[in-house]
């Protein structure tokens, strides 16, 4: 079963994600913060990383350089979750390496949509 | 009574007084996290229907489970279904809408709207921004000059959420006066209209407060508002603000016309105020226009420090042209914009060597 690491602050997002992404047949794991994210995905590589931007401590964007910078994590796909919709903060995700970028307030269909096609295009 | 002893009956009452107001503080944040407890258990059940309902659960009685709600438990779970209207979109939220409409939300906070409470009108409206239509407007619009400054937060949140194009001239007002909401914000609500609220923003550009053009300058840039273009230009030109000027370069180089190229030149000229000189420069290389080339490389040399700056990063996002006058220029900095720009290349080969 595919496994996708979800780090999100936010309990309902947190929650809604988990089950949407259960209910597309995925194995999820769900963490709070950046921290937690950046340990589950250096012990258990998952096949894909949802991460929020915004989170105490460390920021997605810091988990996704993180990611980036090591050699066991650093091709793994990363998708962005976040409520920050400028152009210039979509251009800082990307130059972190993230792979996609989901803008809040966002669709359960649509997200699911973009892990499919990230996670479709990764292994290809 | 002797001195001491008045002194240590004074220390006892303090004592006793600080014991109390302890014990006081405990109990209530005992009570209260009690009561949240309780609050939590009552909305459990709830909450796990709406959760389903806002990740788009196909269920199709969730709706009718959630309408038949007591209202005692709603209650209880109202504010995190308020909470989440404002995480999904698309048919997740359409659903949610229909939950509030049925149970009846949108006239309970039509009629909280004038509560005396501040935390009650300021809940009212956040739940119209998010089940309100174009009929709520003029009741949010009339709360933009309420008293409390935090309703006032919330309702330029909700106007900017339903999105209905009325909304734009009183938001405008409404970051002047004596009960001003800040400009921000308005102008986070009018970019949430979009391009439909184009006329009525460039309207303000003729406002009296110099706040007022500022933020509709703003807005315009943002909401990508081409068709206000000359406007925006007049403004650069002719306004009587350095800081409306400001934003007009600003707009003009995120609008990205092939008009902004004469006014922005111009804005650049020697006897302009350095600091329009700098944004004009800046606002140059965001429009990407290669005739910008020359006129920057000029400034390299600039004495303003600001102004130089801007022209190097400016010519950098021209591309070849810029490059190239750049690498001509031993100006310092046409050489830290070239040393900052090699620095990127690199970092991008190093993420291209581990794979990305």
């Amino acid at each position: 079963m595919t496994a996708i690491l979800v780090a999100d602050d936010d309990e309902d997002i947190r929650e809604l994600v988990l089950f949407k992404l259960e209910a597309a047949g995925f194995d999820v794991t769900a963490v709070d913060n950046g921290v937690s994210a950046l340990e589950a995905a250096r012990d258990q590589p998952p096949d894909l990383v949802l991460l929020d931007v915004m989170m105490p401590g460390l920021s997605g964007i810091d988990v996704c350089r993180a990611l980036r910078a090591e050699q066991a994590t650093a091709q793994l796909p990363v998708i962005l979750l976040t409520a920050r919709a400028q152009e210039g903060d979509v251009q800082i995700g990307f130059g972190a390496g993230a792979d996609d970028y989901v803008v809040k307030p966002f669709s359960p269909r649509e997200l699911v949509s973009r892990v499919e096609a990230v996670l479709a295009r990764t292994k290809a | 009574m002797t001195l001491a002893g008045a002194a240590a009956v004074a220390i006892g009452a303090l004592l006793v007084a600080a014991v109390l107001f302890g014990v006081v503080t405990v109990v209530g944040r005992l009570v209260r996290r009690a009561a949240r407890n309780r609050r939590a258990r009552l909305a459990a059940p709830a909450r796990r229907l709406l959760v389903r309902l806002a990740a788009g659960d196909d269920d199709e009685t969730l709706i009718d489970q959630l309408v038949a709600v007591d209202a005692r438990t709603w209650k209880a779970v109202e504010p995190a279904a308020v909470a989440m209207l404002g995480k999904v979109r698309g048919e997740a939220h359409t659903a949610l809408v229909e939950v509030f409409q049925r149970r009846g939300a949108g006239t309970r906070a039509e009629r909280d709207l004038h509560a005396r409470s501040p935390v009650a009108r300021a809940r009212a409206a956040e739940v119209l921004g998010n089940v309100g239509t174009a009929d709520d407007v003029p009741q949010l619009v009339d709360l933009l000059h309420d008293k409390d400054p935090d309703v006032r937060v919330v309702v330029v949140r909700a106007l900017g959420r339903i999105a209905h194009p009325s909304a734009a001239g009183p938001l405008l007002a409404s970051t002047v006066g004596p009960t001003p909401v800040p400009p921000p914000l308005v102008a986070h609500a009018l970019v949430r209209l979009g391009l439909a609220a184009q006329v009525d923003v460039a309207a303000a550009l003729d406002d009296p407060a110099e706040l007022a053009r500022a933020t509709a300058l703003e807005v315009l840039g943002l909401i990508g508002a081409v068709g206000s273009a000359r406007q925006v230009e007049f403004a650069l030109r002719s306004d009587l603000s350095i800081e409306v000027r400001l934003r007009a370069a600003r707009t003009l180089g995120r609008l990205g016309t092939r008009g902004a190229l004469a006014p922005l030149l111009e804005a650049m000229e020697p006897d302009r105020p350095p600091a329009l000189r700098a944004e004009a420069a800046h606002a140059l290389g965001e429009l990407g226009a290669p005739a910008a080339a020359q006129p920057l490389a000029a400034l390299l040399t600039d004495a303003e420090y600001r102004v130089a700056h801007e022209a190097a990063r400016a010519l950098l996002r021209l591309g070849a042209p810029g490059r190239e006058a750049l690498s001509a220029s031993d100006s310092p900095h046409a050489r830290e914009a070239i040393g900052i720009a090699d620095l990127e290349e690199a970092r991008r080969g190093a993420l291209a060597v581990a794979g990305r």
